[in-house]
């Protein structure tokens, strides 16, 4: 295959090629090829590529067996330290805080015994078809209840209470 | 095919640790080596960089040099060419401060070592716009006058190839130099037969 070109950019092209043609290394080019050459000793020549590769792989093992060690190192101390966190934060609070509103609260129920002569809870309102107790239930500021006692309703239920219910502090 | 015996032979003491064959092949190559370089890139410095190292890279592993693959002087550019490849890769990393930085490298003047006259200048200016692939192929074929055979070693390429790429790059350098005004295109003149 023949090439061809345009005269001009041939004329251009060899003109360019003899100034090329003068390029000369400089000194400094030679002074660091000259280093070089004196250095050469010191300069290890690079291993075969077999070996680098197995360097290679040792060296990213290493890096990821480090990285898991610091990873699982991490969880630990961060599994320590949740539970000193929650422990610093309850001390933290103020003596008198308590998450029931008072220390115990009294209730009274009025309770009739039904025909299966059980003790059940009424309508203080409603007409008594029989004998009517008063029981006194106390929640604990712990949230524990108890009936402290069950006492006959010979009086009228205390004002202040529609609903049959009366609270009371100790 | 002495000089290339020869140079096998440098090689070869190179690679038993004679760091003389290292001057003995600069000497013979380093010119050479140094046209290429600078008729790739706009920096005469980093040309110089460019065949330092490759120099560098042939005292490291003076062992991959095979002689059946071609003669020393192909492995050589070889080795510069990828450097040279690697140090513009490297380079469109990097972003210029000024606009007109690479503006100001093209000009040609008293600054350009490589090219004297103004109309070498341009011509050097139109060469380096061409894409690398295109620049190297008119390297090493219109400046360096390698054979094809060689130019195909060197890029590691079929000889096919390296006709279709310098007709390629010959009509995009053509077209530069007109765009420059460097070429009056419409004068239809009689093309010049190579060899």
């Amino acid at each position: 295959m023949t090439e061809t070109m345009h005269p001009q950019v041939a004329t251009l092209l060899s003109r360019y090629r003899r100034e090329l043609r003068d390029t000369k290394p400089s000194d400094a080019l030679d002074a660091r090829i000259a280093r070089l050459v004196a250095a050469g000793d010191r300069v290890s020549p690079q291993r075969p590529s077999r070996v680098r590769r197995v360097s290679f792989w040792a060296a990213a093992a290493s890096i990821a067996a480090v990285a898991i060690a610091v990873g699982i190192l991490i969880g630990i101390r961060l599994g320590h330290v949740a539970p000193t966190h929650g422990a610093q934060q309850q001390t933290a609070l103020p003596a008198d805080f308590s998450l029931w509103p008072a220390d115990s609260v009294a209730l009274q129920i009025p309770a009739e015994y039904s025909a299966q002569g059980t003790l059940v809870a009424v309508d203080p309102n409603a007409r008594s078809t029989g004998k009517r107790y008063w029981i006194d239930v106390v929640v604990s500021n712990d949230g524990t209840v108890r009936i402290d006692r069950i006492v006959p309703a010979e009086t009228s239920p205390k004002k202040g209470a529609p609903d049959g219910i009366t609270l009371q502090t100790p | 095919m002495k000089k290339d015996s020869d140079d096998s032979e440098r090689m070869a003491r190179l690679a038993a640790g004679d760091t003389g064959a290292l001057r003995e092949l600069y000497e013979r190559h380093g010119r050479a080596l140094l046209r290429f370089s600078s008729a790739m890139c706009r920096s005469r410095q980093a040309a110089e960089d460019l065949v330092h190292d490759t120099f560098v890279a042939l005292l490291r592993g003076p062992h991959l040099f095979d002689p059946a693959q071609g003669t020393a002087y192909n492995y050589l550019c070889g080795v510069l060419r990828h450097r040279i490849s690697r140090h513009f890769r490297q380079q469109k990393r990097w972003v210029a401060l000024a606009d007109d930085d690479s503006a100001a490298a093209h000009e040609a003047g008293p600054a350009d070592e490589v090219a004297r006259s103004e109309v070498s200048a341009v011509f050097r200016q139109a060469m380096l716009e061409l894409p690398l692939q295109h620049r190297e192929i008119i390297a090493l074929c219109d400046l360096e006058e390698l054979p094809y055979h060689a130019v195909a070693a060197i890029l590691d390429c079929p000889i096919g190839t390296v006709r279709s790429r310098l007709h390629r790059a010959r009509a995009l350098l053509t077209i530069r130099l007109a765009s420059l005004e460097l070429l009056d295109l419409d004068q239809e003149p009689p093309l010049v037969q190579l060899s």
